[in-house]
C-alpha cells in the first residue's frame, strides 16, 4: 500500500508539472502583461521604464528559464510574490484556501447526508411512484445551475425574512456563527448538484447489488430487510458512490468560484478570477497548481478508501 | 464492365436504403420506449425553433432601451418585465437561446471531433504516442474543469468565441478517454487481428471497427456535455468573462439581475428558468439515449 501511494504521488507530480508548464507558457503567450498594465496605470511609459520593470519582475528572461526558476522555487515552498502587491504568494493562498476548503467540505458532508438516504429510498421503492418522483427531482438537481439557486435563495430570504447573510467574511476561528451563516447558503447550492449525482449513483449501484445472488442468500436465511439493505447491500454499493464523489469534487471546486462571487467569500477561485485579468502570473500559476493538487489528492484518498470499504481490493 | 458497375452502384443504393430503413426503425423504437427522451427532443427542437425564428417571436429588439419602462414588472406589453435599462426580458430570453445553443453546439462538435481523433490515435497506436497524449489529457483533467475554463476565458478576454475555445479545451479529454478505452478493448479482439492479417490498413480498421463501437457512448456524452456547456457559458458570463454585454446571454442577464434582486425578482427568475429547462432537456435526452443504446445499463 505504501509503495502504491508513493507511486501515485510521483505520478501526480508529473501531471501537475505538465499542467503548470501549460498554464505558465499560455499566460505568457497571450497578449497583455503586468508591466504594460502597471505602466498604463501610471501614465506614459518610456522604453527604459518598461525594461526596468520587466527586469524587476524577472520577465526579461527566456520563458523556460523563468519556468525552471519558478518550479525550483515551488519545490522549496517559495511560490514567488505578487507582481502587484509584492506579497508572498504562499501567504495570499494561505489566506484564501481555508475558505474554499471549508465551503467544499460542508457541501460534501451535506450532499452525502442528503444523497445517500434518498438514493436508498429510491432503490428500495424501485419503480414505485416515489422512485419516479425522486429520480425526476435528482435530474432536476443536476440541471438547475447552482448559482441561480443561490440568487433565488438570497432573493427569497431578503424579501420574506428581510435577512441577508453577513457581507464581510469572518473566519470560523473569529466568529463561528457569522462564518456559518455566510457559508451555509453557498454550501447548500453546491451540495444540490452533488447530492443529485449521489442519489442517482446510490440508486443504480444498490439496485444492482440487491439483484445479486448473495443478497438472495441473506434474505433466505431470514435476515430483516433493514439489515439486508444497510449492512450488506449498501456497503457493497458504496465503492461506486465514493468513486463518484471523488470525481465530482472537481465540479464542486469549479462551482465554488461563482458562488464565492455571489456570496462575497474571498476564496481561492475568486483569487484566480481577480488575478488573471491583472496578469499577476505568480498568483495565477500557484492558485491553479493548488486546485490541481487538491483534486489529485482527493482522488488519491478515494482510491485508498476503496481498500477500506472493499477488503478484496485491500488484500490484492 | 458496364453491367458490373451498375450492379455495384445499385448494391450501394440498396445498402443505403437498408441503413435509412434501420434508422427509421430505431427512431420508432426510441419514441415507443423512451417517452421522456422523446419529449426532451421535442423540447430541444422547440428551443432551436425559438433561436432560429427569434426575430419573429420576440416582440422587441433585445438591446433596445425603453426610457419609459425601467424595471417594469411583467405585464401584457412586457411578458417577463423589463430590466434596469428598460430592455424587454422576454425578447432577451428568446434571443439568448441563440447564444446558449451556439456555444453548446460549437463546443460539443469541435471537442467531439478533436477528442475522437485524439482518442483513436492514442488507443490504436499505443506506446509512446499514447503515453504522451495521455499525460496531456491527464494534465487538462487535473484542474477542475470550470477553473480551467475560467483561466482560459479570463486570459483571452470576454467574447463568445473565447468561451467556445475554453469549453473545447475542457471537453476534449472526456471524448478522448472514452474512445481510447474502447480502442484498447477492441484492439485485442479476434476480428481486428483477422482484419490486420488480411492486410487491412490501420485507417480502415479504425473506420470500420473502432468508430462504430464508440458511437453509443459518444452520443450519450455529447448530449450530457451539451447541457454542461450551457451551464458553463452562463457561469462564465455571470462572472463577466464570457459573452460580453449587451448580448442577451442568460448568464449575463442573471449577473445583471443580482443587483436588483429585491426590487425586480422577475429578472432573476426567468433567465434561470430558461437555463434550467434547456439543461434539463439535454440531461433527460442523455439519460434516455443511454437507456436506449445500452440496455445493459438500465436494469
Amino acid at each position: 500500500m505504501g509503495e502504491y501511494i508513493i507511486r501515485r504521488l510521483l505520478f501526480g507530480l508529473v501531471v501537475l508539472l505538465i499542467m503548470v508548464t501549460f498554464i505558465f507558457v499560455m499566460i505568457r503567450a497571450v497578449p497583455g502583461d503586468a508591466v504594460t498594465l502597471q505602466l498604463q496605470e501610471a501614465g506614459a511609459a518610456s522604453e527604459e521604464q518598461v525594461a526596468a520593470l520587466q527586469a524587476e519582475l524577472g520577465l526579461d528572461k527566456n520563458v523556460f528559464v523563468q519556468l525552471v526558476d519558478w518550479v525550483t522555487g515551488a519545490v522549496q515552498g517559495d511560490l514567488g510574490s505578487s507582481f502587484w502587491s509584492d506579497r508572498p504568494v504562499v501567504e495570499m493562498i494561505a489566506e484564501r484556501l481555508p475558505i474554499t476548503l471549508e465551503l467544499t467540505f460542508i457541501s460534501v458532508v451535506l450532499a452525502i447526508l442528503i444523497g445517500i438516504p434518498i438514493g436508498v429510498i429510491s432503490a428500495v421503492k424501485h419503480n414505485k411512484f416515489i422512485d419516479h418522483f425522486l429520480r425526476l427531482i435528482s435530474v432536476g438537481g443536476l440541471s438547475v445551475p447552482n448559482f441561480w439557486v443561490g440568487l433565488i435563495l438570497l432573493t427569497f430570504l431578503s424579501l420574506t425574512f428581510n435577512w441577508m447573510p453577513p457581507l464581510s467574511y469572518q473566519p470560523f476561528t473569529v466568529d463561528p456563527i457569522a462564518n456559518l451563516q455566510q457559508m451555509i447558503l453557498p454550501a447548500i447550492c453546491l451540495a444540490m448538484t452533488l447530492s443529485a449525482s449521489i442519489v442517482r449513483m446510490t440508486r443504480s449501484a444498490l439496485l444492482e447489488v440487491l439483484h445479486s445472488d448473495f443478497i438472495r442468500t441473506i434474505r433466505s436465511k431470514g435476515a430483516k430487510e433493514r439489515i439486508v439493505i444497510y449492512k450488506h447491500a449498501l456497503r457493497n454499493s458504496l465503492v461506486s458512490v465514493i468513486t463518484l464523489i471523488g470525481l465530482q469534487v472537481g465540479y464542486l471546486l469549479g462551482g465554488t468560484v461563482v458562488l464565492e462571487s455571489i456570496f462575497s467569500l474571498p476564496g481561492l477561485g475568486s483569487l484566480i478570477f481577480e488575478t488573471v485579468t491583472l496578469r499577476d502570473y505568480p498568483v495565477v500559476q500557484a492558485s491553479v497548481l493548488v486546485f490541481g493538487a487538491m483534486f489529485l489528492l482527493v482522488n488519491l484518498i478515494v482510491d485508498i478508501m476503496y481498500g477500506w470499504v472493499d477488503p478484496r481490493i485491500r488484500n490484492s | 464492365m458496364q453491367e458490373v458497375q451498375i450492379s455495384s452502384q445499385s448494391q450501394v443504393i440498396v445498402r443505403k436504403n437498408a441503413r435509412t430503413l434501420k434508422f427509421f426503425k430505431d427512431c420508432k423504437r426510441f419514441i415507443l420506449t423512451q417517452k421522456v427522451g422523446s419529449i426532451s427532443i421535442l423540447f430541444i427542437l422547440f428551443i432551436v425553433l425559438f433561436a432560429i425564428f427569434a426575430p419573429v417571436i420576440a416582440p422587441n429588439d433585445p438591446t433596445a432601451q425603453n426610457r419609459d419602462a425601467f424595471l417594469a414588472a411583467p405585464s401584457a406589453t412586457y411578458l417577463m418585465g423589463t430590466d434596469d435599462l428598460g430592455r424587454d426580458v422576454f425578447s432577451r430570453i428568446v434571443y439568448g437561446s441563440r447564444i446558449s445553443l451556439i456555444v453548446g453546439f460549437a463546443s460539443v462538435v469541435i471537442s467531439l471531433v478533436i477528442g475522437v481523433l485524439v482518442g483513436l490515435i492514442s488507443g490504436y497506436f499505443g506506446g509512446k504516442i499514447d503515453m504522451l497524449i495521455q499525460r496531456i489529457m491527464d494534465a487538462i483533467m487535473a484542474v477542475p474543469a470550470l477553473i480551467l475554463a475560467l483561466f482560459i476565458a479570463a486570459l483571452l478576454g470576454p467574447s463568445i468565441q473565447n468561451v467556445i475555445i475554453a469549453l473545447v479545451v475542457i471537453e476534449i479529454p472526456r471524448f478522448a478517454r472514452i474512445v481510447r478505452g474502447e480502442m484498447l478493448r477492441i484492439k485485442e479482439m479476434n476480428f481486428v487481428e483477422a482484419s490486420k492479417s488480411i492486410g487491412s490498413s490501420p485507417l480502415r480498421i479504425i473506420w470500420k471497427h473502432g468508430l462504430p463501437n464508440t458511437l453509443a457512448p459518444i452520443i450519450v456524452l455529447a448530449s450530457l456535455t451539451f447541457g454542461q456547456a450551457i451551464i458553463a457559458e452562463a457561469s462564465l458570463s455571470f462572472l463577466g468573462i464570457g459573452t460580453p454585454p449587451p448580448n442577451p446571454s442568460w448568464g449575463l442577464m442573471l449577473s445583471n439581475a443580482s443587483r436588483y434582486m429585491e426590487s425586480a425578482p422577475w429578472l432573476v427568475i426567468f433567465p434561470g428558468l430558461a437555463l434550467s429547462f434547456s439543461v434539463l432537456a439535454f440531461n433527460l435526452l442523455g439519460d434516455a439515449l443511454r437507456d436506449f443504446l445500452d440496455p445493459k445499463l438500465s436494469s
